[in-house]
């Protein structure tokens, strides 16, 4: 085709500036190991990349000065430690469960119910189990480690606290009254929000049968406390230390234990900003921000270097000492754990969601309650906060609305390891948190058995895992039972109904009033099903449980955002939506408007987008139960103070919404003049790193990553045209964007390098001289994919 | 093959499901009662029950869902939770541990009393009846004051639940008497 010829000489001259540039390749970091592996991989996209670093050299240099001194997110001098406590319980023949020995020092009071907890329902016919538990725990205790018997009545003390908040709302019947669920909510928050995180406990329990002692059999636990939500990497550790506790039952065992995971270092960890982590969440890159990672070792190596300066740059060829690698995949870091002479390799995840605690598979919870599903399904009895597709709602999509509406889970598995049941019910709080909503581990029960039914009860909506069967046979104790032997979820028949509410009966005046005509039974206003769809094909394409981790991260952010929309329409505000500066509140004020003629930024509109109002009305309406459930629960006051607290400030560009903007790039056929006025509204909001950070979120690799932004090069303004290749010359000469960047595809990248062209061209300070080549010709071949793709 | 005849006799009378609970003190012999019956002809050893177990046993035309929970004094509490839509109780007792018998009635007493487990049937194995030193049905029912009990089915059956004696005649005895119950 007649393509190649016209960028081939472009392409070439980007592979020799590549050349050239390269060993200037500076963002101010040390080289340690030039990773040559990354270079190649590359390779195909990298020509554009080094072209646009040398055009940009000194300007990226001024955009991103020096970056600062790298902070660790576990540093070395940090008073926390990996793990606080180690515990070995036992089960002894004539009392049950009895704690044997504790360390450093006793944890709690309620020794007796730790030690129920750390052997669970039928060990006995097992050699080997696993269990999560969580304990609620102040850290004042460390503080002041002397006075264990008040952080025991502490927690007594909340456990108190949570149950007059469980009568207050089961005396009300669960009612709209405010004031109690706020009560309940700011009662809550005490520990939700900036209280104590919790503590997570990894337990391995072995049952040895052994002739010599009483009834053939010795059954031991031990169990790892920490704050640390990848517990999940000390399990071999545990399995080494057990053995030898059953060979040298004392507390030395423990101690030796104790100090091997505390001497864990961690400290080149760097520690990323929330937009970041976002970023590398959704990327697929294995170097993203390893400049991070690079300036974490250079600064260490600048303090074992003695007097040498941070600020003097060392020569690249300065050979790392070897114990300071780079990670070969920047989503974990890699360390190691010495534990009786034998070094035990651990991979600790680099960024740390709220609600994402060990080492769960989504995969294998959506497999095991859609499997049955497909196969024969099964109606639930309707529930407006659950089936939101009807009796024939699948099962995950029930089970979603459960956690979100806070209903009462229970995952039965019966003759299955505690730790099966465990991962279940781990799986369900990511599933419905998505890393974004919170409440839900602070009242999940991984593995929990009889002994603390009661104490289960006193917790509104709880998600707990359980092995005995007897929980089925008491559905009063529940609200939805997930039994994963048979991948069945049942709706209790003891279930609350939902209450009538205001966002209810709007909708239901407004499809009076409009004549909507009933959804047939095969739409799917809601989206629900298509989701589901898209996440089954996603397992069986194999794309891999991160794939799937955010494919349900988009459809938990899509749920807020509908939420919030819900709210402007019903209620005229939303407590969801933080509004921006010259930004109104009136649901009929047109995006788009420019609200100061002078300022491009000022572009109006905020919120979900929907194609048109029809469809925006169809899918609000199919969900307005479980909206209007979700807006009492802990969950939804949550969400809202971290939006105040949290996501609201970390984005520096208040205006305008790049979100909802982009939105509208991506959803809507918009006006020229319309898509023109968003892209100089990018190009001029968005400068510098963290802006264009807070951009490179609302675009991730998986949603086609930066080719709606590309579109603007195709515009038919000349000034739009330029505005897009500034902006896009920032994203590429940014450490994160640089990625984005290196994937768009060749069409969008040779536009850009034609606009350049022309751009410098005009400018007369360019000394650049001026290709004449069929500029046409690139346009109409460009054009055409625009309209192909659109 | 016993199995196989009472699933014909199932196919053509219908079966009838129990749900049996199986409680008594610790190392009485309840896990060992429960895999007789489930694996009639194999030796049986059992550890600490820790939490319970529960299997179906067919016989004489009956399903049984026997549950067999953990007996250590801390862990009792927990038996009440069981108790729902139980139709008959197994209580296991270590004839030859004289010294708990007393222990023993007073659990027994607390869990008939329950109004869950009023309409419950009542089989009491005496078991351990091949160790020296044991105390003969009779004498267990004098100790565990059956007679006082007033509307209530009760049976006492010598055991020897390690080499499976009496185990099947008890079980015989609740398939027979589950018939007079009203059908739950």
């Amino acid at each position: 085709m007649s393509i190649s010829l016209p960028y081939r000489p472009a392409d070439d001259t980007a592979l020799s500036l590549a050349v050239t540039t390269s060993p200037s390749k500076s963002n101010g970091l040390p080289r340690l190991s030039p990773s040559p592996s990354i270079i190649h991989r590359r390779t195909p996209s990298s020509s554009g990349n080094s072209a646009r670093r040398r055009s940009l050299g000194n300007g990226a240099a001024a955009l991103y000065p020096k970056p600062r001194r790298c902070k660790s997110q576990y540093p070395r001098d940090s008073s926390e430690r990996h793990v606080e406590y180690i515990l070995v319980a036992s089960f002894h023949i004539d009392r049950g469960p009895i704690m044997e020995h504790q360390y450093p020092a006793a944890i709690s009071g309620d020794e007796s119910m730790l030690a129920e907890l750390m052997l669970p329902d039928q060990t006995h016919v097992r050699s080997q189990d696993w269990t999560i538990f969580f304990l609620h725990k102040d850290t004042s205790a460390d503080a002041d480690a002397d006075d264990d018997d008040a952080s025991s009545t502490g927690k007594k003390k909340k456990k108190k606290k949570k149950s007059r908040a469980t009568d207050v709302e089961s005396g009300d019947g669960d009612s709209e009254d405010a004031g109690g669920s706020t009560e309940e909510e700011s009662s809550d928050e005490e520990e939700g929000g900036e209280g104590p995180p919790l503590m997570y406990v990894l337990n391995l329990v072995n049952t040895k049968q052994d002739n010599t002692v009483k009834r053939g059999a010795v059954v031991k636990a031990m169990a790892i406390c920490t704050r640390h939500s990848f517990l999940h990497i000390y399990k071999p550790l545990l399995l080494l230390a057990l053995e030898d506790y059953f060979k040298n039952p004392y507390p030395e065992t423990l101690a030796s234990l104790y100090n091997a995971v505390n001497s864990m270092d961690l400290s080149l960890l760097p520690k990323l900003s929330l937009l970041e982590r976002l970023i590398l969440q959704a990327s697929n890159s294995k170097d993203m921000f390893i400049e991070k990672f690079e300036q974490m070792i250079h600064q260490r190596q600048a303090e074992e270097g003695g007097p040498f300066d941070d600020e003097c740059p060392p020569s690249p060829r300065r050979p790392a000492p070897p114990r300071h690698t780079l990670p070969r995949d920047t989503h974990e870091f890699e360390s190691k754990i010495v534990y009786n002479d034998i070094p035990i390799p651990v991979k600790v995840p680099t960024v740390i969601w709220p609600e994402i605690v060990g080492d769960f598979s989504l995969i294998k919870l959506v497999q095991v309650f859609a499997g049955p599903h497909a196969a024969s399904p099964q109606p639930f009895p309707v529930h407006p906060h659950l089936t939101t597709s009807g009796p024939f709602t699948h099962p995950i999509i029930v089970l979603i609305n459960a956690m979100l509406t806070q209903k009462r889970v229970i995952f039965l598995g019966h003759n299955r390891p505690s730790g099966e049941v465990a991962e279940a019910v781990l799986a369900a709080c990511a599933l419905a948190s998505g890393g974004i909503l919170r409440g839900f581990t602070r009242h999940a029960f991984p593995y929990t058995d009889l002994t603390k039914i009661d104490d289960l009860l006193r917790v509104p909506g709880f998600i707990a895992g359980v092995t005995n069967p007897t929980f089925a046979n008491h559905p009063e104790w529940w609200d939805v039972l997930c039994d994963l032997p048979t991948g069945r979820m049942k709706i209790s028949s003891h279930i609350e109904p939902a209450p009538v509410t205001e966002g209810f009966l709007y909708f239901q005046q407004q499809a009076a009033m409009h004549h909507h005509p009933p959804a047939n039974a095969n739409a799917d206003p809601s989206g629900d099903n298509i989701f589901m769809e898209e996440v089954q094909r996603s397992i069986t394409n194999r794309y891999g449980e991160n794939a799937i981790r955010a494919k349900c991260r988009a459809y938990i952010t899509k749920f807020a955002r509908v939420a919030a929309a819900f709210e402007e329409t019903v209620y005229g505000a939303s407590n969801l939506y933080v509004i921006g500066p010259n930004e109104e509140l009136s649901p009929e004020s047109p995006s788009g408007l420019q609200a100061d003629p002078l300022d491009p930024t000022t572009l109006r509109g905020h919120g979900y987008v929907w194609p048109d109002e029809g469809a925006k009305q169809r899918e609000l309406m199919a969900s307005v139960s479980r909206i209007e459930g979700w807006r009492t629960t802990r969950s939804y006051y949550s969400f809202i103070q971290d939006i105040a607290a949290m996501y609201y400030p970390s984005r520096p560009i208040q205006k305008p919404d790049l979100a909802h903007h982009h939105d509208r790039l991506r959803a809507l056929r918009l006006p020229a003049a319309d898509a023109g006025a968003i892209y100089i509204a990018f190009a001029h909001a968005v400068k510098d790193y963290a802006g264009i950070c807070q951009l490179l979120t609302v675009t991730p690799e998986n949603q086609a990553g930066l080719f709606y932004l590309s579109m603007g090069l195709f515009h038919p303004h000349q000034p739009v045209r330029e505005a897009t290749v500034e902006l896009l010359e920032r994203i590429a000469a940014h450490p994160a964007g640089r990625h984005f960047w290196a994937q768009l595809n060749r069409f969008a990248k040779l536009a850009f390098f034609r606009i350049k062209r022309e751009r410098d061209a005009q400018s007369p300070a360019s000394g650049m001289a001026t290709e004449s080549f069929g500029p046409q010709s690139l346009v109409g071949v460009a054009m055409g994919d625009v309209f192909r793709r659109s | 093959m016993g199995g196989q005849v009472s699933k014909i006799m199932g196919k053509i009378f219908g079966t009838k499901e129990m749900r049996i609970l199986m409680l008594g003190l610790d190392a009485a012999g309840k896990t060992t009662i429960l895999y007789k019956l489930k694996l009639t002809n194999q030796d049986v050893t059992t550890i600490p029950t820790v939490g319970f177990n529960v299997e179906s046993v067919t016989y004489k035309n009956v399903k049984f869902n026997v549950w067999d929970v953990g007996g250590q004094d801390k862990i009792r509490p927990l038996w009440r939770h069981y108790y729902s839509g139980t139709q008959g109780l197994i209580f296991v007792v270590d004839s030859s541990d004289t010294a708990r018998l007393e222990e023993a009635r007073s659990e027994l007493h607390k869990i008939i009393n329950d109004r869950e487990m009023k309409d419950a049937l009542l089989l009491v194995f005496a078991n351990k009846q091949d160790v020296q030193g044991h105390m003969s049905p009779e004498e267990v029912t004098q100790a565990l004051q059956l007679n006082k009990l007033k509307d209530k089915l009760w049976y006492v059956a010598p055991s020897v639940a390690t080499e499976g004696t009496g185990i099947f005649e008890g079980l015989a005895w609740l398939s027979n008497n589950v018939k007079t119950q009203p059908a739950k």
